[in-house]
């Protein structure tokens, strides 16, 4: 009896020991990365306050052992690294440690940097605040370099969704006509080159501040070409002030290459699209005083603008030009909104391309786009109504970690 | 000729693309340094691209001057600044064109803070009176929505200003609320667009099917 | 009289304006100056930065135009970050910032006895934009080897420990153009995670709200406003608080001639059809 009696007081007091020490370690190579760390993790215990966990880590199973860290034990849970570890009731439960480096005090004062491709030795030890040492088991790992960042698989995913959606929606414009709205501003474009034709007074268009690499300024660049192609047809004169020299040199080739389809080449010459200066506000006072000295009778202003715009349009609001704009550049749209007479708003611009051509790659980008639009419109609204259900599932999906 | 001018451009602007998309995912070792390097190449053709500016630049004013076109004299103007700006780049305030520029005494410093911040700032100083007279022409309540833009516009006005609180401390709070609640979300919405746009308009140019940027035709 | 009204020469209302700029800027009257969260989240910040001996790094990019809007937050905020021993590491995207930053250096260093290496470094510009970022995320130094006056950054105080972007504690981006959600968010906070806060110019403060939303920015300073709040945080009156007189009288007018323009358009336009 006595016997069994101290059994089971020893029972009893080695429990609430191994209870203490980490339990469930996992070594790993630390996901999603370019190698040089090594992931820990292991279960949270019911641990006396002040208590600790001492990371050693060595490059041998009989060490040495070298500390890396010491953490309190409410530190690094899973829940803190979702984009890691997932969002599981299991993470609030579980702690983690990446090790990067680690101080060898006998050889050197500078940390040591874990190497790539080499298998370390890590071991976790629960220090209690009456001094005890409750180490783990010792745990080999690598770190390795990664391939793909996991964290960002739903952007990939998405991503190569919408644009095989683009490129479907390319494709099956070339062989079907496909339907775009009427776009009021675009309606009035022959307006605005016909009254320039009747007042004999050229048209003037910018294509903003961006350069050549901006999708803007592409949209602006097609845009363009269709244009030079009327005032081509209908003989009148034309000028395009650039703001950057590449932009330029594309705009030249476009107008050239519209001018011969139309049969003109005769009509174009370089000085019709000139470079009227690199700088925001030289390049705002010099369009200023080509408008008030030429006084053209249409503005059209397609692109990227900042600042300027309202420069540039109040001016040919007051020569009593006929306007219209089109940007993507969300906080001059008031402006532009105020003093044009039609304005083309955000996506619109891009599809204005589409529409004066109505090229297949151009109306394809188009609807492909709109398919993209209305699902991110479906998931907005589901998410929303899930989010106030309280479930984060789709919340969770579109995260960018 | 035609490999030079379409083809190799196309194919470059396909594998650089394509690899600027996948390194993105990739954290490997070598991705990020390739990365690094195409970061590197374009700063440096960014800087040269400088030159092509100039170039551009003086050449357009160098035919005004050349032809005596309208406003000339103008171009004069061009090339003296930019000449006395270059001189007083390589003058470098006595220390010369091998020293690091010195950004805080000089002739370019000069020039710089008694010519182009004060021509800068009153080009963009002009902006405040064009706003007023353009807002007095537009900015009629015509329709509902009209006029619930005009008050809107109004609250924001005073809000953004301390008169706004001396007014009323319910003033700066809305203004704050429509900023933050109904500009936030055209904002978004206008965004979610424009990006979608972004994608549509690189994949064409990275699949070739774009090729307006390198300059008319097919 | 109609007429007149109606065909308002805006001349007439240039001339209000000015004086609406001229007189007040004369004259000296108080007026409330009340900081926004917005404001305040960036204060709260380098005062966090301040009590961990941090660093930060400040993007300048704008010019002259913007100079009126940006540079009293240039002023403050480097005034704020010496007063509070925090290091400053300046670096600009926009060429035409430089010299406009140089002055803001030299005249907020005199103030609080700053010493150039110790307390602050300056790099001057580079070509790049989203390129450069990329490159200094990954490689500090090995992007900005020396500073503008040609000291090796490895060997300077303040950045002989910065390797990378992580390695700061704040960025500040106080710019005129899209360089905050165009450049300094894709390729640099989106990546790296670091602390962000911005000013701007008044016109695309509205912009940058949706970046506050997501967390992607933690404070905002939108134009002239933004920089007297920050003004009266710190409490040096600078031209930005000098700026809101001139600035209020404006507005007022402004919506003292969109209310007649309302009034005339009801009155008189309105039965016409209406006149644009």
């Amino acid at each position: 009896m006595r016997y069994i009696l101290l059994c089971l007081t020893l029972l009893f007091c080695m429990c609430p020991v191994q209870a203490q020490q980490p339990t469930q370690i996992q070594t790993m190579d630390t996901p999603n990365d370019a190698g040089g760390s090594i992931t820990l993790t292991w279960n949270r215990a019911d641990l006396p306050p002040k208590s600790v966990y001492k990371i050693a880590i060595g490059e041998s199973p009989n060490g040495p052992f070298y500390l890396a860290t010491e953490l309190p034990t409410t530190a690094n849970l899973m829940s803190d690294d979702p984009a890691t570890f997932g969002h599981g009731d299991e993470t609030a439960q579980t702690h983690f440690f990446n090790i990067t480096e680690y101080q060898d005090t006998n050889n050197t004062e500078k940390p040591l940097k874990l190497e790539t491709d080499k298998t370390y030795y890590v071991q976790i030890t629960t220090q209690l605040p009456n001094g005890q040492m409750l180490p783990s088991n010792i745990s080999p790992a690598t770190a390795i370099q990664n391939l793909f960042n996991k964290t960002k698989i739903n952007n990939f995913i998405l991503g190569t969704v919408f644009s095989l959606i683009i490129l479907i929606a390319i494709y099956m414009a070339r062989r079907h006509e496909m339907y775009i709205r009427r776009i009021a501003g675009l309606e009035a474009l022959d307006e605005a080159l016909g009254r320039a034709t009747e007042m004999g007074k050229p048209v003037f268009f910018a294509h903003g501040l961006h350069p050549m690499g901006s999708v803007s300024t592409i949209a602006a660049v097609n845009i363009l070409s269709r244009i030079a192609r009327r005032t081509a047809e209908f003989n009148t004169e034309l000028k395009v002030a650039n703001n950057d020299p590449i932009v330029m040199a594309v705009s030249r080739e476009v107008v050239k290459e519209s001018y011969l389809n139309a049969g003109r080449p005769d009509a174009y010459n370089d000085d019709m699209v000139f470079l009227a200066a690199t700088e925001q506000f030289s390049y705002a006072a010099a369009v200023d005083g080509m408008m008030v000295r030429e006084r053209p009778a249409a503005n059209i202003m397609m692109g990227y603008f900042y600042a300027e715009s309202l420069l540039l349009a109040e001016t040919g609001a007051n020569i009593g030009a006929i306007q219209i704009a089109g940007t993507d550049s969300y906080t001059q749209l008031p402006f532009f909104i105020t003093t044009c007479d039609y304005t083309l708003m955000g996506e619109e611009l891009y599809a204005a391309s589409a529409y004066l051509s109505r090229e297949p790659k151009l109306m394809g980008s188009l609807k492909g786009m709109d398919v993209g639009k209305a699902f991110l419109l479906l998931t907005l609204v589901l998410g929303t109504l899930l989010a106030t259900m309280g479930n984060q599932t789709l919340a969770h999906i579109f995260t960018a970690y | 000729m035609l490999f030079l001018r379409r083809t190799l451009p196309l194919l470059i602007a396909f594998i650089v693309g394509t690899l600027g998309i996948l390194i993105y995912y990739i954290p490997h070792t070598a991705a990020q340094d390739l990365e690094q390097e195409l970061a590197r190449w374009d700063r440096i053709i960014a800087a040269f691209a400088m030159l092509l500016g100039i170039y551009s630049l003086m050449s357009l004013h160098l035919n005004r001057v050349k032809r005596q076109q309208g406003g000339w004299g103008y171009s004069f103007l061009v090339f003296l600044g930019f000449g006395l700006m270059i001189l007083f780049s390589l003058y470098n305030d006595g220390l010369g064109p091998f020293k690091p520029q010195v950004a805080d005494s000089g002739p370019f410093v000069w020039m710089f803070d008694n010519v182009q911040v004060p021509a800068d700032a009153t080009m963009f100083s002009i902006l405040a009176f064009f706003i007023a007279s353009a807002a007095y022409r537009t900015f009629r309540a015509r329709t509902p929505e009209a006029a619930i833009l005009l008050v809107s516009a109004i609250i924001v006005m005073l809000g953004r200003v301390p008169i706004g609180v001396l007014i009323s401390d319910w003033i700066p709070w809305f203004s704050q609320w429509l900023m933050a609640v109904p500009n936030l979300a055209a904002k978004r919405g206008i965004l979610l667009g424009v990006s979608l746009g972004a994608i549509a308009t690189s994949l064409r140019i990275i699949f070739g099917i774009e090729r307006s940027y390198l300059g008319g035709g097919e | 009289m109609k007429d007149f009204l109606i065909n308002l020469d805006r001349r007439f209302i240039f001339i209000f304006v000015a004086i609406g700029v001229i007189l007040p800027a004369l004259t000296t009257f108080p007026l409330p100056i009340k900081p926004t969260a917005n404001v305040r989240a960036i204060y709260n910040t380098i005062e966090e930065v301040a009590a961990q001996n941090g660093t930060v790094l400040i993007s300048f990019d704008y010019g002259p135009g913007s100079m009126p809007e940006i540079q009293p937050m240039t002023l403050s905020v480097l005034r704020h970050c010496f007063s509070k021993k925090v290091k400053v590491v300046g670096m600009c995207l926009w060429p035409q910032a430089v010299g406009l930053v140089q002055q803001a250096l030299d005249t907020t260093s005199k103030e609080f006895d700053a010493q150039y290496g110790t307390d602050y470094v300056f790099l001057g510009y580079k070509t790049g934009m989203h390129s450069l970022v990329i490159n200094m995320g990954r490689d500090f130094q090995g992007t900005y080897p020396q500073d503008l006056q040609g000291n090796n950054t490895a060997d300077l105080a303040v950045t002989q420990r910065i390797f990378g972007l992580k390695d700061f504690d704040y960025v500040i981006c106080l710019a005129a153009g899209n360089t905050p959600d165009g450049v300094w968010i894709p390729y640099g906070q989106e990546r790296y995670k670091f602390k962000f806060g911005i000013g701007c110019t008044a016109v695309m403060a509205p912009d940058q709200f949706p970046y506050l939303q997501s967390g992607q920015m933690n404070g905002l300073m939108g134009g002239l406003a933004g920089a007297a709040e920050y003004e009266k945080l710190i409490n040096t009156p600078g031209t930005a608080t000098d700026g809101m007189r001139p600035q209020s009288v404006v507005h007022v007018i402004i919506i003292l001639f969109i209310l007649l323009g309302n009034t005339i358009y009801f009155l008189y336009d309105r039965k016409k059809g209406g006149a644009k």
